[in-house]
């Protein structure tokens, strides 16, 4: 009965959004004026592409690096703060790049970006660097109270990676 | 499951990263695609409601009157879409990377049903990078494209939000296995489930959340000011802030832009207002109509809004003294010779609004000439691209 009702749900879900989903498509392919298809095409499976053949690799390949180069605790808190520090400038991409706006309207992308998105990053940076202090500080008592033998960072504190720093 | 599988196909082409175990993180997990999964349904589900409000406030469908009140509504439902937006960037390439060990999942198909289900991931995937890239660029107004941004945006969407049901509908089975508190008892609803977390020196799962939080948390922190009244000091990476401009706001398009610098300082100017009684008005007999004060934001399509203090005649006092009905439609037309924008239509709701104005002058001064001198439209409620600038015929349709 329930088992019934929940497949049914499902069921309806899935129609609604592949009628929403063909909405879209049906809409994109007729006002083809405004759309251009080939061209938002071309953006579409562009994005797929670039995140599934660069970001994600050159992602890994960053972590692989920082399991050579970075110990535990700290890394986690590197690599929590390069999150933070790559997602920041993707979404902010055009300003600190200098891309768009006109040169006759200087009111659209106004400010200095590159300088605003190092004070932005240097505050993500210096919260990240308290953490590690924070951390070694631990590790140090730790080791003093168990003798040099003993364990350093678990999984269990390298959980944490700290909360949002203030943009100064 | 559905019972039309496919033979399983031979081992030989599992290599590079269709290997099993080839995707080592313990973030590849069910529970945290789920609840990352969660959260992006919340944020894409503001940003596809508040996306319809701006598309249906500036294409109003023919039964549908928007109110001019509240006068922030606007601007908050804009200002969140835009907002919702930026956060989500840090939110989506997380749940990427939580899923991604599943493009290379093996067999790639197993049924018909499988096979259906892969595809619609499709245009998921490619619906939100795109809706974010887009939304992002165009805010720079950064033009790189080559399609009407607006049209495609609002296409993309139905697609995007569509795809995203059928998404949740297909894996709502694995959400309700991995959370929740009653979780445990529905552990038998697919073989997705959680594997307690194994030790590791890296980011922990717990580490991941915070860390996309706190990302989101920055990215609204320096962007949000350009609309929340009193973070101005604040927005450090938003394309505008409110108090940068001529006489204090910004601009979205200028005279030069708009090719209306000659006619628009014309001394032989003159307000046209057509209806049962029509008249035609100087300058100076603009300037000496009745003149009221509103304190009226200008709320952008591209998520900014800025706070202004306008003066001029209100525009029911125009329509009064040509003989216009208080239930007519008005059109008010710019001196741009063309381009989408040059009139945009008003209902009565905001023809009537005792704020809605004919600015002449903006901040104590007479108004600037890339803010729509000699007169603009001002009326709460109402995307700045249509509170049309250099205004010089209204029209009763
Ligand atoms: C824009 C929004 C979203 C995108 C782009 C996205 C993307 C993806 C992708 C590419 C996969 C892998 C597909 C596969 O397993 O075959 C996936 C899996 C999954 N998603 Fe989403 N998703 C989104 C929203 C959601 C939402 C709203 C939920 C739940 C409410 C959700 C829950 C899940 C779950 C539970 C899995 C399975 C994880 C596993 O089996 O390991 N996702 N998602």
């Amino acid at each position: 009965m329930k088992a019934n009702r929940g497949k049914a749900l499902r069921g309806l879900l899935a129609a609604a959004g592949l009628a929403m989903a063909g909405y879209g498509i049906h809409g994109l392919l007729t006002m083809t004026r405004a759309t251009n298809p080939p061209q938002a095409a071309r953006w579409l499976i562009g994005g797929i592409l670039v995140h599934d053949l660069v970001a994600f690799p050159v992602t890994a390949a960053v972590g692989l690096v920082l399991t050579r180069f970075v110990r535990a605790p700290y890394r986690a808190v590197v690599q929590g703060a390069l999150l933070v520090s790559a997602t920041v400038a993707l979404a902010s991409l055009p300003l600190w790049r200098g891309y768009g706006g006109s040169p006759d309207n200087p009111t659209v992308n106004p400010l200095p970006y590159g300088r605003n998105l190092a004070i932005v990053l240097g505050a993500v940076w210096a919260g990240a660097a308290a953490l590690i202090v924070v951390r070694a500080v631990r590790a140090w008592r730790a080791r003093r109270v168990s003798g040099p033998a003993g364990p350093t960072g678990s999984a269990e504190s390298a959980g944490t990676v700290g909360s949002a720093p203030e943009p100064s | 499951m559905p019972s039309g599988r496919f033979p399983h196909p031979p081992a030989f082409p599992r290599r590079g990263p269709l290997r099993e175990g080839a995707f080592p993180s313990r973030l590849h997990d069910p529970r945290v695609a789920a609840l990352l999964g969660i959260w992006l349904g919340i944020a894409f589900g503001v940003c596809f409601l508040t996306g319809l409000v701006s598309h249906f406030m500036q294409h109003p469908p023919s039964f549908l009157d928007w109110p001019s009140r509240p006068v922030w509504l606007y601007r908050a439902t804009q200002g969140l879409h835009v907002a919702t937006g930026l956060a989500t960037v840090p939110l989506l390439l997380a749940k990427l990377w939580t899923v991604y060990p599943r493009l290379w999942e093996w067999p790639p198909v197993r049924s018909a049903a499988h096979a259906l289900e892969r595809l619609t991931i499709v245009p998921l995937i490619a619906g939100a990078v795109f809706q974010l890239a887009t939304g992002i660029a165009n805010t720079a107004q950064w033009y790189r494209f080559r399609f009407f941004f607006t049209v495609t945006h609002y296409w993309v969407a139905w697609m995007t939000v569509g795809a995203l049901l059928v998404h949740v509908a297909v894996k709502l089975a694995v959400v309700r296995a991995n959370v929740g508190s009653g979780r445990a008892g529905r552990a038998h609803l697919t073989d997705r489930r959680s594997a307690p977390e194994p030790a590791g020196e890296g980011l922990s799962r717990r580490g991941l959340g915070v860390a996309v939080g706190t990302a989101a948390g920055v990215i609204t922190l320096t962007t949000a000011g350009q609309f929340v009244p009193g973070l101005a000091r604040l927005d450090l990476l938003a394309p505008r802030r409110p108090d940068l401009g001529p006489q204090g706001l910004p601009v979205n398009r200028t005279a030069a832009a708009a090719r209306v610098i000659t006619v628009a300082r014309d001394p032989n100017y003159r307000l046209e207002v057509v209806g049962p009684r029509p008249f035609t008005l100087s300058l100076a007999e603009l300037r000496a109509f009745d003149h009221h004060t509103s304190k009226l934001p200008i709320t952008c399509v591209e998520g900014w809004a800025a706070d202004a203090t306008w003066r001029g005649p209100r525009l029911r006092d125009l329509l009064d003294a040509a003989g216009i009905p208080p239930g007519a439609t008005v059109r008010v037309e710019s001196l741009e010779s063309r381009g989408g924008y040059r009139a945009s239509e008003v209902n009565p709701p905001h023809a009537r609004d005792p704020l809605t104005l004919l600015a002449t002058g903006l901040n104590g001064a007479v108004l600037d000439l890339d803010h729509g001198y000699p007169a603009r439209l001002i009326a709460p409620n109402r995307p700045g691209v249509l509170q049309t600038k250099w205004v010089h015929r209204v029209v009763m349709l």
